[in-house]
Formats: C-alpha cells, sequence, structure tokens
C-alpha cells in the first residue's frame, strides 16, 4: 500500500489496543484527548503533519465510542490548506465528524466553492466529495450552478465528472429547486449518452432521484435508458475493468433497471420491444452456478429485471415465466437466492393474476418456514401471510399453528399476529376462526395481545350462531390443568354473557362453570379479577329461579373484595354487589351485552398502515399503493399520472334523477356524480367526527371488559336514584355517528376505469365494488363484484342503473343481502345505440345497521369503449378525407387551454382513448393523424378520423379536426377528444384545487348550472 | 441509498464507521452493538440478509459478509438492490486487499484512514461512486503520491488528461 503512515498515529492505536479493559482504554483516550486540547490551544508550534495526525486521532477515537467535542473548528480550518495532504484530511474528518447544520461548516462554503470552481481537479475531488456527503441546503444554493457545470464540462476528467453527479444528486435532494426541470431535461438526456461507465453509474443514480420524483419531465430518458440497458447485456462495449464476474457492470444495469421502473410504462411499441427482448434475454440466461460472487452479480440483474417486468405487468406470458423461476429459486441450494426468490414472490403478489401459480409453490414455501436460516424464515412467513386467501386460508394458518409451538422465540408474537389477522379475514366458518384464536391463546398465550381476544369476543356477540358454540369451547379449555391468563379472561367472559345457552350439558351447570371459573380466581393478576367479577355477576343474573346457595357464594367473594385496595376490583364488587340484591331487576342491567359497531379490526388495520408506511421509495410498492387492497380483488390500476379534477370541464350529462331521488336533493340528503351519501337518521346534522382517528387509535373496538365500568356505574346511580327504566337501555355505542367515506377518490377511480378494463369502482369501510368489462363493437358486457367486507350481512342492497338515452342497459338481479365476507357478481349488459358522451350512473345503496349509505357512480361504459383502433394507409385514408369535405360530416376547431405535452405524449394518450396514431401520413411532423371505428347500433362501424395540428411555439392551442360519416359521431367525438385534451392536470404533489364535496351540504353538479346539462356544447364553450 | 458502511471484529470492536446520514456519536455505537448481538448469532452458509426493522425502521436493509476475523455490513434503504450491495461489498474487499495486498485486520486497524480514503472512492453520499476496483485503486494511488509530495505545492493537472 503506497498511502503513507503516520508514526504518532500508529503508536496510538496500539496503545489501545494493549489496553486490558474499556477503564485502561478510557484512561489513554482521556490522555490523548487532553493532550491533543493543549496542543490545539498552542497552535503556533504546530506543524501541518502535526495538525493532520491529530485530527486522524480524533476521528479514531470517535469511532470507538467517545464524544470528541472539540476541535471541529481545527478539521474545518484543514480545508483551507494549501498543501494536499492537510487538505485532504481536513475534507475526509469533516464529513465524518460533522453533521450538516453545524456552524463551522458554513464558513467553509466559500473555501469549498473555491476548491470546485478552481482549476486543481485534485480539490475539486475532494470539494465535491465533502458536499456530496454532508452539504446542506446553504450548499444547494450556492454550489449547485457549479457542481452542474462541472458535470456536462466535456473538458473534466470522468473522475471530476462522476463525483459532480452524485454531488448534484446530493444538493438535489437538499433543494429540488436546484435543478430546473425544464433546462436540465435534456441535459440529462445528453449524460446518459456518456461512454465512460463510472459517469455513466452515477449519472444514472442521478436520473433515478431525478425521476422518483417527477418522471414527465424525464420521458426522454426512458429510450436512452433502454440503449444502455441493451449495450450492457450484450454486452457491447464494455471495458474489462467495469466486466465484474463476467457480467457487465450489474450496479449500472440495476440502476438502469431502477430508474425504468419510475416511468409508469413504456409507451413506444419499439422502445418496448427492445426493452421486453432484454429482459427475455436476462431472464433465460441466469443459471445459478458455483462461484458465489458471480451468481450474486448475475441474480442482481435477474431480480432487477424481475422487478421490472412485474412493473410493467403487461406481458402476462413473461409473468408466468418469472413466476416460474421464482419457483425454482426458492428451493435452490444458494441461501441468498433462497432468500430474494421468497421476497420478490411477494411482491409479486401485488400483480393480477399469478396468485394461483404462486400457489402452487406453497408446499415449498411451508418447508421453508423450517429453513435453518431466520431471515429466510421470516420471508417465508410474509409469502405466508401474502398468498393466504379463503382457498388456503385453513391449510395456511393451521401449518402456522403448528409451527409456532416450535418457532424460536423472536418471531412468536409476529407469528401469532400473522395467524390472527389471517384468521379473520378469511375464515371460511366463524367457529373456525374462534378455533384458531383459542388455539393461538393456548399455545401462545404471551405473545397474544388484547386486541386478539377482543376481535374474538366482538365476533361472538356480534353472531348468535357463534355464541353456544364459543361457550362449549370456552368451557373445555377451562378443564386443562394450566392455561395461561388470556385464556382465563376470555372464556370467563364467553362463558358469563353465553353460559347460560350450555346449561344442559353435563358439566355446564351455573353452578359447575362457577366453580371452575372461580378455581382459577387464585392463579390470576389484579387486572383479570374485575372480568371474573362480571362474569360472576352475570352468572348470578342468568340462574333463574335463583340458587340460593349460589348466591351466597358470589355475595360472599363481592363484600370480600368491597374493600380491595384496588378501586376498579372494588368498585365493581360493591356495585354488582348492590346490584344482585336487587333480584329481578337485576335482568335489565346485566342483560347481555349488545352488538358491536361493526369497525374494521383494530389487528387489520395496523396491518394495512405497517404496509403503507413502508412505501416511500421503492417503486414497486409505490405501485402496490395505487392498487387496491387485495382483500377481495386484485386490480391493476394504472399510475396516477392521469388523475383528473373532480370536476372535469366539458361535464357531460347525467341522466335526470327520480323525483324522490330530487326530493332527498333537495333535502341536502344525496347528491350525484360520484359524491356520496350517508343518511343517518339518528343524528342527520352533525358533522361528522373524526372516523379516521378513531379507527386509527390503539383500539379500534372497545374492549368488553372497559366498557363495564363505564356504562354500570352510572347505571347503578339512576337505579338507586330511581331513574325511569327508559333510561336504563345499555347505552348503545352505535348512537355515535359515523359517516361512511369512500376509500380513495371516487372520481379517480372513474377516471381511471375510463382508460382499462378492470378496478376497482367503488370501496368503503363496508364494501368494494369491483368491475371486469369486456367490449366487443357496440356490445359491452360488465360484471359488477359487490364484496362485503365485514363479519356482518349487509342489508337492502339496491343497485339501480339510470342509463342515458343511448344505452340499453340490462343489469342482472341484485341479491338483497350480501354475507359476511362475501362476493357477489352481477352481471351487466350494455347495448349501444348511437354516439354519444352521455354517461350512465349506478345508484348504489345498502343498509348497514342504521346507516343507509347510497352511492352514485358513474359508469365507465364511456364513448371510448366502443371504439376499435384501426391503422389506414395513405390511400385509404385522403380519398376518404377528402371525400368529408365540411359540416356537419367534418368539423374543424381551434381548441385553446390544451394541457401542454409533448406529441408523443399526445399519441399515447390517443392511443390509450383507442385511437390509432397513423404516423407517416402528415409530412408536418408538429401534426397527428389518427383513425379508430366506432360501433353503435345506429352507426353500425364507422371509420373517424382524426387530424390535430399543434402550434410548436405555443403548446396549449392546437386546431382539431374530425370526420366521419355521420354529423352527430362527429360532433361527440370532436368533443370527446377535447375534454381529453383540455382538462387541468393536478400536480401529483399538489393539494386538490376542488375541495371534495362536503357530503352533507345539499350541492348540484359542482360545475352546472342546472340548465347547462343538458347541453354540453354550451357548457364546454362556457367552461373555455 | 446506502445509509451506512461498517467494518468490525467477530468482538464486536468497530474498525470503520462511516455513515451517510449523521448518526450522533453513542447512537452509531449502539447500533454497533446491536448489529453484531445480531450477526455473532447467525450460523455459517445462511443468506447474507438480516433483518433490522427494529433498529433503523421498516424499508432498510442489512447485507453482510465475514471475511476472516472481519464482519463486513452495508445498511442500506429500498433504493437499492440486495445482491448488488453484496457485489459492491466484494469490489471494496478486493481493492482493500489489493491496496494492502493481502488485507488482514491489522491492515485495517492501522490504516483505518487509508480505509476511508479509499471507500470514499467507492460510496459518496450514499450512492455508488465507482464499482471497478482498479480504477479505484488508481485513484487511491493518485492520492498517496500526492501525500508523499506533500513537501511541494501540488501543481494542478491538466484537465483533459484522459484515463
Amino acid at each position: 500500500m503506497a498511502l503513507s503512515g503516520m508514526r504518532g498515529l500508529s503508536v496510538f492505536i496500539s496503545d489501545i489496543r494493549n489496553c486490558q479493559n474499556k477503564e485502561q482504554e478510557r484512561l489513554r483516550v482521556d490522555k490523548e484527548l487532553g493532550n491533543i486540547r493543549t496542543r490545539f490551544k498552542n497552535e503556533k508550534g504546530l506543524t501541518p503533519y502535526e495538525k493532520k495526525k491529530y485530527v486522524w486521532k480524533m476521528l479514531y477515537i470517535h469511532m470507538l465510542g467517545y464524544d470528541v467535542d472539540f476541535g471541529h473548528m481545527e478539521a474545518v480550518s484543514l480545508i483551507s490548506a494549501p498543501k494536499y495532504p492537510e487538505k485532504q484530511v481536513g475534507y475526509i474528518v469533516t464529513s465524518c465528524l460533522l453533521n450538516e447544520n453545524h456552524d463551522f461548516l458554513r464558513l467553509a462554503i466559500n473555501t469549498v466553492r473555491n476548491d470546485i470552481i478552481g482549476r486543481n481537479e485534485t480539490f475539486q475531488c475532494l470539494a465535491l466529495t465533502l458536499v456530496g456527503n454532508i452539504g446542506g441546503r446553504e450548499f444547494a444554493e450556492s454550489l449547485a450552478p457549479d457542481v452542474q457545470k462541472l458535470l456536462i464540462s466535456s473538458s473534466c476528467r470522468p473522475l471530476v465528472r462522476k463525483k459532480a453527479a452524485l454531488c448534484l444528486l446530493r444538493l438535489y435532494r437538499k433543494n429540488p429547486d436546484v435543478v430546473n426541470v425544464d433546462g436540465w431535461s435534456d441535459r440529462m438526456a445528453q449524460l446518459l449518452d456518456e461512454r465512460d461507465l463510472g459517469v455513466l453509474t452515477s449519472s444514472m443514480s442521478l436520473l433515478v432521484a431525478l425521476v422518483s420524483n417527477n418522471h414527465e419531465a424525464y420521458w426522454s430518458c426512458l429510450p436512452k435508458c433502454v440503449k444502455t440497458l441493451e449495450r450492457l447485456a450484450k454486452n457491447q462495449d464494455v471495458p474489462q475493468e467495469y466486466t465484474y464476474y463476467g457480467i457487465p457492470s450489474p450496479w449500472l444495469q440495476v440502476k438502469t433497471m431502477r430508474a425504468l421502473q419510475y416511468f409508469p410504462t413504456v409507451e413506444d411499441p419499439n422502445t418496448r420491444r427492445s426493452l421486453f427482448e432484454v429482459l427475455q434475454r436476462i431472464l433465460m440466461g441466469t443459471d445459478v452456478v458455483k462461484n458465489v460472487n458471480k451468481n450474486n452479480a448475475s441474480h442482481a440483474v435477474l431480480f432487477e429485471a424481475l422487478a421490472l417486468v412485474m412493473h410493467l405487468d403487461a406481458e402476462k406470458e413473461m409473468m408466468s415465466q418469472c413466476v416460474a423461476l421464482l419457483g425454482k429459486f426458492i428451493s435452490v441450494r444458494e441461501p441468498n437466492i433462497r432468500y430474494l426468490g421468497l421476497e420478490n414472490m411477494t411482491r409479486m403478489l401485488m400483480v393480477t393474476d399469478v396468485q394461483d401459480i404462486i400457489k402452487r409453490h406453497q408446499a415449498q414455501i411451508i418447508t421453508s418456514l423450517k429453513d435453518p436460516d431466520i431471515s429466510i424464515r421470516r420471508r417465508a412467513l410474509d409469502l405466508l401471510y401474502g398468498m393466504c386467501d379463503v382457498s388456503n386460508a385453513k391449510d395456511i394458518v393451521e401449518e402456522l399453528l403448528q409451527y409456532l409451538s416450535t418457532a424460536d422465540f423472536a418471531m412468536r408474537e409476529e407469528l401469532s399476529l400473522k395467524a390472527a389477522i389471517l384468521a379473520e379475514k378469511f375464515a371460511p366458518d366463524l367457529s373456525w376462526y374462534v378455533d384458531v384464536i383459542l388455539q393461538l391463546i393456548d399455545k401462545a398465550g404471551d405473545f397474544v395481545s388484547d386486541d386478539i381476544w377482543f376481535r374474538v369476543v366482538q365476533f361472538v356477540t356480534n353472531n348468535e350462531d357463534l355464541q353456544p358454540y364459543a361457550a362449549l369451547k370456552a368451557r373445555e379449555y377451562l378443564d386443562k390443568h394450566a392455561i395461561h391468563e388470556t385464556m382465563v379472561k376470555v372464556s370467563a367472559y364467553i362463558l358469563g354473557e353465553y353460559g347460560h345457552l350450555l346449561a344442559r350439558r353435563p358439566g355446564c351447570s351455573p353452578k359447575e362453570i362457577f366453580s371452575i371459573i372461580h378455581e382459577k380466581l387464585p392463579t390470576v393478576s389484579t387486572s383479570t379479577i374485575p372480568i371474573l367479577l362480571s362474569t360472576y355477576a352475570k352468572i348470578l343474573m342468568h340462574t333463574q329461579p335463583p340458587d340460593k346457595e349460589l348466591q351466597s357464594q358470589i355475595w360472599a367473594i363481592f363484600s370480600k373484595y368491597e374493600s380491595c385496595i384496588d378501586a376498579e376490583i372494588q368498585q365493581r364488587a360493591v356495585e354488582y354487589h348492590a346490584l344482585s340484591m336487587k333480584g329481578a331487576t337485576l335482568m335489565d342491567i346485566l342483560s347481555e351485552m349488545p352488538k358491536f359497531p361493526e369497525r374494521q379490526s383494530s389487528l387489520i388495520r395496523k396491518a394495512e398502515d405497517a404496509e403503507a408506511d413502508t412505501a416511500e421509495q421503492s417503486a414497486i410498492k409505490l405501485r402496490a399503493q395505487q392498487q387496491a387492497s387485495n382483500a377481495l380483488m386484485v386490480t391493476d390500476q394504472r399510475p396516477a399520472y392521469d388523475t383528473q379534477a373532480v370536476n372535469q370541464p366539458g361535464l357531460v350529462k347525467l341522466p335526470s334523477m327520480s323525483n324522490v331521488e330530487r326530493s332527498n336533493a333537495e333535502q341536502g340528503a344525496t347528491h350525484a356524480n360520484g359524491a356520496l351519501t350517508v343518511i343517518d337518521p339518528q343524528l342527520p346534522s352533525t358533522p361528522s367526527p373524526d372516523l379516521l382517528g378513531d379507527l386509527l387509535g390503539p383500539l379500534a373496538i372497545e374492549g368488553p371488559p372497559g366498557t363495564g365500568p363505564q356504562i354500570e356505574p352510572r347505571l347503578a346511580s339512576d337505579l338507586e336514584s330511581g331513574a325511569n327504566a327508559d333510561a336504563l337501555a345499555i347505552a348503545p355505542v352505535e348512537e355515535q355517528t359515523q359517516t361512511i367515506q369512500p376509500i380513495c377518490n371516487i372520481a379517480e377511480r372513474f377516471r381511471a376505469l375510463c382508460m382499462k378494463d378492470s378496478g376497482v369502482l367503488y370501496e368503503d369501510p363496508y364494501i368494494q365494488i369491483g368491475i371486469k368489462a369486456e367490449w366487443r363493437a357496440h356490445h359491452g358486457r360488465l360484471v359488477l363484484f359487490l364484496g362485503n367486507k365485514n363479519t356482518a350481512p349487509l342489508s337492502s342492497v339496491q343497485a339501480l342503473i339510470l342509463p342515458p338515452s343511448h344505452l340499453n342497459m340490462e343489469l342482472s338481479l341484485v341479491p338483497e343481502t350480501i354475507p359476511p365476507r362475501a362476493q357477489v357478481q352481477c352481471p351487466l349488459e350494455v347495448l349501444n345505440l348511437k354516439p354519444s358522451r352521455d354517461l350512465a350512473v349506478l345508484d348504489f345503496s345498502y343498509k348497514f345497521g342504521t346507516h343507509v349509505v347510497d352511492a352514485k357512480l358513474r359508469l365507465p361504459a364511456v364513448f371510448n369503449k366502443f371504439l376499435q383502433p384501426i391503422t389506414v394507409s395513405a390511400e385509404e385514408f385522403f380519398p376518404q378525407w377528402r371525400s368529408l369535405s365540411g359540416p356537419p360530416l367534418k368539423l374543424q376547431e381551434v381548441v385553446r387551454g390544451v394541457r401542454p405535452m409533448p406529441l408523443s405524449e399526445m399519441a399515447n394518450l390517443f392511443i390509450s382513448l383507442r385511437l390509432m396514431v397513423c404516423p407517416g401520413l402528415d409530412p408536418n411532423t408538429n401534426n397527428l393523424v389518427a383513425s379508430t371505428t366506432f360501433y353503435s347500433e345506429g352507426t353500425r362501424a364507422m371509420l373517424c378520423l382524426v387530424r390535430i395540428e399543434t402550434d410548436p411555439a405555443d403548446r396549449t392551442q392546437l386546431r382539431m379536426t374530425v370526420a366521419s360519416g355521420d354529423p352527430t359521431l362527429t360532433f361527440e367525438l370532436k368533443e370527446f377528444i377535447k375534454e381529453q385534451l383540455v382538462y387541468i392536470p393536478v400536480p401529483s404533489t399538489a393539494p386538490n384545487p376542488v375541495p371534495p364535496p362536503n357530503p352533507i351540504s345539499p350541492q348540484a353538479l359542482p360545475t352546472s348550472p342546472p340548465t347547462a346539462v343538458s347541453d354540453p356544447g354550451a357548457l364546454l364553450a362556457g367552461l373555455l | 441509498m446506502i445509509r451506512g458502511v461498517i467494518i468490525m471484529n467477530d468482538q464486536g470492536k468497530p474498525r470503520l464507521i462511516r455513515f451517510y446520514e449523521f448518526q450522533p456519536v453513542e447512537k452509531q455505537q449502539e447500533l454497533v452493538r446491536s448489529i453484531y448481538k445480531i450477526l455473532c448469532s447467525r450460523a455459517e452458509n445462511v443468506s447474507n440478509f438480516v433483518k433490522v426493522d427494529s433498529l433503523f425502521g421498516p424499508d432498510v436493509r442489512l447485507v453482510y459478509k465475514t471475511f476472516a476475523t472481519l464482519y463486513f455490513v452495508f445498511i442500506f434503504d429500498n433504493s437499492e438492490n440486495e445482491l448488488a450491495m453484496l457485489d459492491l461489498m466484494q469490489v471494496f474487499v478486493e481493492t482493500l486487499d489489493k491496496c494492502f495486498s493481502n488485507v488482514c485486520e491489522l491492515d485495517i486497524v492501522f490504516n483505518f484512514n487509508k480505509v476511508h480514503t479509499i471507500l470514499d472512492e467507492i460510496i459518496l453520499g450514499g450512492q455508488v461512486l465507482e464499482t471497478s476496483s482498479s480504477d479505484v485503486v488508481m485513484a487511491v494511488e493518485d492520492i498517496s503520491k500526492l501525500e508523499k509530495n506533500s513537501n511541494s505545492i501540488i501543481p494542478s493537472i491538466p484537465g483533459w488528461q484522459g484515463r
């Protein structure tokens, strides 16, 4: 090693190594710190060499874990030393010891800047490294232009430029404004043409950071990324030093594919084809070999390719190939690959249609639960958790329960939580659920949180059929010798409430139940005793006619605890004693607990929160977030770049509502256009409480023991004062108002469904409505999937289609009740009679408890669904174009207020609207020509031609010409395209400019006065 | 982003600690101790990944590798590819091996400052800077030449000089 050593430093390190114990080390360090402090004080006698030596010692001491609270100034001051060695030490130690907000750092900005703009490239490197490591906002503001200059400079060596790229990345993170999007996106694209792979790697990291924030601005980089990937994957022009174990720079390949994952799609067919060729090559050409390093490198690339395929997921064929590969990986010898195989399978679950293929590997995954490596066992658990659904829940949960007995302690908590969640989510029947939770408590009581047993109590309370079964099970567990305290709690609670249902069975008389529960009392802690007291009171209440002996036994217990030091126990004992003296009146007060309000399980909530929290940076997770929960239906939603304001201009007619609905609207209860109505008969005018906050609370259900003391004392005192019996009705928890809010913006969901054929139309805490559609010519077949997310049935379900005049729609029968956790499918046939942009609305309502939810949902049976893209050649196009010579068959309009977009993006938009873009027909490259066929019963198949002339100087306006053989069609198509072009995009980060409609206040269509509704043309004109 | 690089020996003594997000010294020590506790309980022939949610929060990953008496540890978030991080660690170790010819723990102990210099040529601000071990060795050799000439002010190197 050529680096020069320092004797003083070596001696010090030796001394430290020779210390026998921590105490000696501390003494030696203190001595050295004292020495350094003194030397720094009399700086005069200090040579640069000595200064350098002391600063290194400081860093060493810092690494040993001692706080070095002085000498920072000296470290920083070395930065301005004229000679390289001191300067270098100054830079390195400063960036290790100081944080970005340190005051001294500000003092150094000028020196650092001078080094960056100076001509000495070794100094430039040092300065860039410091700024790249700890530069803060102020550095960003004063240095970014200089750093940019170095990065794009053609006279700089790669050594400097690659550092400049990463330095700029840091500054961009500190202040995104330093990279001016307009100017920089072209530069960025140029940087990707770089031949030097070092600079290219750094630039690619920079690109990843930029596109993760704003991919729109960097579309031009996409084809270059694909080119880079091709160059590497085909090993073209890759220098030897960048070939790592025979693999052309795996890092750059990985980074490039990472960058590509931030683009929502690859639209250009040629680029797409090349990309898939490369991906195919990577997927096929990677084998597990002997050399570990080579394996790691080739699989790094392979796993990234998998992630990219998942992201682009269109190619179903490739997808199954991926699952097949992963299936192979999870059983190989190489543990890293097993680990990543399981992890990637878990990610793959986000993608539509592969769950069934993954399920084929269930046995192997279960085997992985017994892998010698805990990291792999954890992955297997995650995967089993993720792939679990109604079809395999029984197998998986039972496997987890079995594993629980042998699992290491580090995993038991997670295991029991996951088993509990799965059992709840996918229980094929509720008695099975009760079995699982009781087994869980029995096997791993220490790891079963209160949430879990509260939840089982809630289920039992809300389902009468379940009560005798649960009571019987609880009774059985009490026969065991040593049972966990949680088991005592849950069985005491259940038997208190429902023990009387067992009365005729042997061993289940009130007395027997009492004595077997009472046996456990000496073994339990103070927190359980109140529950037992409640149980005794309930047993007493259910014993009719009263059993004197039992009564005196229980009263004796109550009086014993009346002087208990624990206030909770004391209060209960006193109150139950007093209440039970009242005889028959007791019946009313201690009758069964009312049903709990249906809420999302706190467990599931927690699990979902944990999943959402982690979605920060990874592209794949970002996608996962955009996708709806797969509890009922997995969908493939379009990324949010085509989101839209709720009130898009050019709003189209909605079918008129019936009179009843109108009167509702006048009362301020209903309003249309995707907004949602909640009619709460109890407290109609109360603003909704913070429902979310409530759900996010640590417990989503009121724990049964908790409600006791809150309600009962009040009742007791009411009773004493002789209050009238009406006041005695147990205060129903349902009285709290709950406004049911849709999950995610309905307008966005609708908008997404206009572009694709399956997805979620509507979701709230109780129901999810999914849609799958097939379109053939002027026919359409939609299937509505109505999924009840709850454990109680949804009743009074009504789905009414309000078709516009141009659509014949026929919805098959919708059942009035949706059973708990069930999904029903309702096919809907659509026939398109004539061209129109009017919308069909689904008026959907159901009742849950006392709430009536009524949602008016626009259905994605929209204009473009009846289009079929068609390619026309110049020979076909021009005669047609000429023959349709003018209005009303050919309409022309100058459209202003167009959302500015490059022509390529406009072409993509057209393709997604099912208009075929025909390149080459128009010689002017600023123009775009498209063709499509429209189908309706009236027009049959009719060819439509579109020409867009854009103005490169002003992208906000264009001239549009639309021609077809039917005047209405021409008009409607023109308006339709216009709507797509002019909408005001909602920036993804900015808040929605339109406040979400208040669910209670009366509101008509937000954008249109009633007169305008009937005339879309006038409406549009008004808006433009 | 790479959050940190740690080298420690099989006794848990740190040999190099480099965090790319500021961590106070006590926190650094605590992390080193916790990581050591996890690593020393791992058997041979298992994967190079461990779960560190409890230390760093979700989405942060850790890969490690043992070389003779040393643990090399990379901590990073999910914007990085796990296996690529292992590759980078291998590049780091191979570079150390070239610079110290058959590197051993003592080389790293007594030349911790040089290890810092080498690492700075491989990772910058938590991002991969250079993956070609020979390029790193070249850069480090240039630096040591400059260090030796500490008595003379360095003439600036002409900008056009390519590799």
